[in-house]
């Protein structure tokens, strides 16, 4: 019967299940999910790790990986894949969720681990998101097995720079993984409704023309997101209004820096590190970084990694790091004060693209957010930055208060610069723990929302949406004709609206299949459908490509028949962008991505 | 079969054999129990298998083992001390997950705790130190110690796992 509501955030290192029980109030709850925490021991924790570890055939005791649901299973999910795979790298998958977005590797394809030994068989991160959502929908059938999660109504949280491909994939994983109809919502977005759902008395902290910035630091990704207050018949509304780029750069990366920092000091004094004990360390730079970066710190915090074998005094390593260099590594690193006309370095790319993450190649984030804002201005014609009146920091990371002190201030300069007011800053009234919870949380109260219970961010797609046309100039010998763009799906088309485009006619050769070239751009908001667009510029990104194929019909065997169609685009209710050819006579024919071209990029 | 020879055959099969042959009993509707074989021998947990269990897990949870099994009359305060912080909150973080510790009298130390006059108290539960009287009751006295008391140990099903080994040897492949 369906009586939840339920919200999973699938993150890039933690995943978690928040839900609303309907029959009840309308409290979210968190759901402890059973999972293995060591050989042989099931325990129930909020956070399952998002880590698949392969285990080979007889690297554990016989029974020892069984779960309440499934005596053998293939994979270990979990804390004990994040445990083993620091023992044994080679066979864990990790930040799999990161891949979804990968434009130069096929999400489909069998690619991790990617220093997997011969002879293992590796997984595609489409099979690793699934298994994630596999297990999360396992063990909650377990519990509820007389309201299963296929029938409930289920978010699942992307970041907001999540493109068309990525969303969809995200979709077929938890298709794949026997949901039903799932619904994907934006990770600030629901960090925001979080927010909302923690302060009842929200409306009185914001006002009509208000400018809300929100800044997500994950442990693998940053995200950010603006959202307008408007009001409307006296009731105010929240619309969001742009989204950043998709920055592969998270707390993880910080707390690394810190760790390879240290094991960088202990090497001069020709201590040398294994994989197990720069893991240990490793925790403990995360320890030392919210300790060192919180209000109440001292000047230093010791670090001890214990010998490995049965010496453990004997070959004990001390050091310590003091917070001078947290400062100087992760805040000046990392944040430092930029100007708001800063932009991230771009690496330049070499003629071949290797098969890999794009990790931000810039590590400030704070040109990130100038970039990000200077964008978003772009279209309202002012110039300079975009002015957000608020600012909402969602992320583990921000458990280290120093951070969000030099973010909240090199912003406060950006608008002292620009003449504009000082922002505030929303208080999250909550737990510092809860911070890991807040997207789950806030895509379960998203669903109270849309049952028209709570307030509701309009949104829509936030990128435009282009098809790539080959002009008809004459080419110059080796080189491609140039392309230009049509807008297909304008900035902002909402769920449940359709565009049309009937004056372009594209002429498309039945049994064969035809391929679009697809690009998108966060900053170009003002292009309506049917614009075309000469030069594709920076501002562009190319998506993989989609294609469709309209099947020979019976009656007509010969083939070579020629249809012309029209392109019509709509948001479904889930918020799934699809693109359709609608022939003279109605026919229609859905465009896919084609996942299989992407790495020709 | 005639019936004589039925009654030839059981007579006999009974005095000598001490049981119907086979054949007869089938058809008279009887079945013969055979002997059971014995079942093979079933691994019950042993009362030890629950110990050796904790000390696995405070050795990989926190290597206590290890710590306890080193000489570490060589090192000073400072090193024993900084390689004890994380074993101490290690240790503690998998016993507090598998027993739960309550203390026996949930008084202040230092203070004086009432105790039942009319009779000596459980020696389980409550020694009594000093001057105590020798009828071994006493109204009260100082709690010195709140004492340590279970009430729930959770530990998982040990399964195929071989409880005798604490930790298996680790060899890295380069």
């Amino acid at each position: 019967m369906q009586q939840y509501i339920i919200g999973i955030d699938l993150g890039t290192t933690n995943s978690a299940l928040a839900f609303v029980d309907t029959t009840r109030d309308e409290a979210v709850n968190l759901f402890s999910i059973p999972q293995l925490v060591n050989p042989g021991e099931v325990a129930a924790e909020t956070l399952l790790p998002s880590s698949l570890y392969i285990p080979g055939p007889s690297e554990f005791v016989e029974g020892a990986l069984a779960l309440p649901w499934n005596e053998q299973p293939p994979y270990i999910i979990g804390r004990l894949a994040q445990k083993r795979g620091v023992e044994n790298a080679t066979r864990l998958v990790s930040s799999a969720k990161s891949w979804l977005s990968s434009q130069n590797a096929d999400p489909a394809q069998p690619l991790l681990p990617l220093a997997a030994p011969e002879g293992v068989t590796k997984v595609s991160p489409l099979e690793a998101s699934r298994q994630y959502l596999l297990h999360l929908k396992s063990a909650w059938d377990q519990e509820h097995s007389e309201a299963k999660l296929e029938q409930q109504i289920v978010f699942i949280t992307v970041p907001a720079s999540f493109d068309a491909a990525a969303r969809e994939l995200t979709q077929r994983a938890a298709k794949l993984a026997g949901y039903g109809d799932v619904t994907v919502l934006e990770e600030p977005q629901a960090a925001f409704y979080a927010w909302i759902a923690r302060n009842p008395n929200w409306r009185e902290q914001v006002n009509p023309g208000d400018l809300i910035l929100v800044v997500d630091i994950g442990g693998g990704t940053t995200d950010f997101t603006l959202i307008a207050v408007t009001e409307k018949g006296g009731e105010l509304q929240l619309e969001r209004v742009a989204v950043g780029e998709h920055i592969l750069l998270g707390g993880d990366n910080m707390d690394l820096a810190l760790a390879r920092h240290v094991e960088r000091e202990l090497a001069e004094k020709n201590a040398k590190l294994d994989a197990v004990q720069f893991h240990a360390l490793w925790q403990q730079c995360r320890a030392a970084k919210e300790k060192l970066l919180s209000p109440e710190a001292g000047n230093e915090f010791p670090i001890a990694i214990l010998g490995r074998g049965t010496g453990l005094i004997g070959g004990s390593i001390r050091t310590k790091v003091t917070r001078k260099e947290v400062r100087s590594l992760l805040i000046e690193g990392f944040f430092p004060e930029a100007a708001p006309d800063a932009a991230p370095q771009k690496q330049k790319r070499a003629g071949l693209l290797e098969v890999g993450l794009n990790y931000a190649s810039d590590p400030a984030v704070t040109k990130h957010l100038a970039q990000f804002l200077r964008q978003a201005a772009k279209n309202t014609g002012e110039g300079g930055i975009a002015k957000p009146t608020h600012l909402l920091f969602n992320g583990g990371v921000l458990q280290a208060a120093a951070i969000e002190e030099r973010v909240a201030e090199v912003l406060q300069n950006w608008l002292a610069e620009a003449g504009a007011p000082r922002l505030t800053v929303l208080e999250n009234e909550t737990k510092q723990s809860d911070l890991m919870h807040s997207v789950a949380h806030g895509a379960a109260y998203y669903g109270l929302a849309r049952a028209g219970k709570g307030v509701r961010i309009r949104g829509g797609v936030p990128r435009t949406y282009y098809v790539g046309i080959e002009s008809t100039m004459p080419a110059v010998p080796g080189m491609a004709a140039p392309m230009k763009a049509l807008t297909v799906v304008p900035f902002g088309l909402e769920e449940g609206s359709k565009v049309e485009l009937p004056l372009r006619k594209f002429a498309l050769v039945v049994g064969e299949p035809a391929e679009f070239r697809f690009f998108s751009s966060l900053s170009r908001k003002t292009d309506v459908p049917g614009t075309m667009i000469d030069e594709i510029s920076d501002d562009f990104e190319e998506l993989a490509p989609i294609e469709v194929f309209l099947p020979a019909q019976e009656e007509n065997e010969r083939g070579e028949e020629i249809v012309p169609v029209t392109l019509e685009s709509n948001v479904t209710e889930t918020g799934m962008l699809e693109l359709w050819c609608v022939a003279n006579d109605g026919r229609r024919w859905k465009l896919e991505f084609n996942v299989r071209e992407r790495h020709a990029a | 079969m005639s019936r004589i020879a039925f009654a030839f055959r059981s007579f006999f099969s009974i005095l000598f054999g001490g049981s119907l042959p086979e054949d007869i009993a089938r058809e008279f509707g009887y079945t013969k129990i055979k002997p059971v074989a014995a079942a093979p021998p079933i691994d019950l947990p042993k009362p030890s298998d629950g110990a050796l269990q904790m000390l696995s897990i405070l050795q990989r949870d926190s290597r206590l083992i290890d710590f306890l099994m080193e000489d570490v009359a060589g090192y000073s305060d400072d090193q024993i001390g900084a390689a004890v912080r994380n074993l101490h909150s290690d240790c503690r973080n998998s016993l507090t997950r598998h027993v739960t510790l309550t203390p026996v009298i949930d008084g202040v130390e230092g203070t004086y705790q009432k105790l039942d006059a009319a009779k000596a108290p459980d020696p389980n539960r409550i020694k009594l130190l000093g001057n105590v009287p020798a009828s071994g009751k006493a109204p009260g006295g100082t709690l010195r110690h709140r004492g340590w008391a279970v009430s729930a140990v959770t530990l998982p099903p040990v399964g195929k796992q071989d409880v005798k080994v604490i930790a298996p040897a680790e060899i890295e492949i380069e």
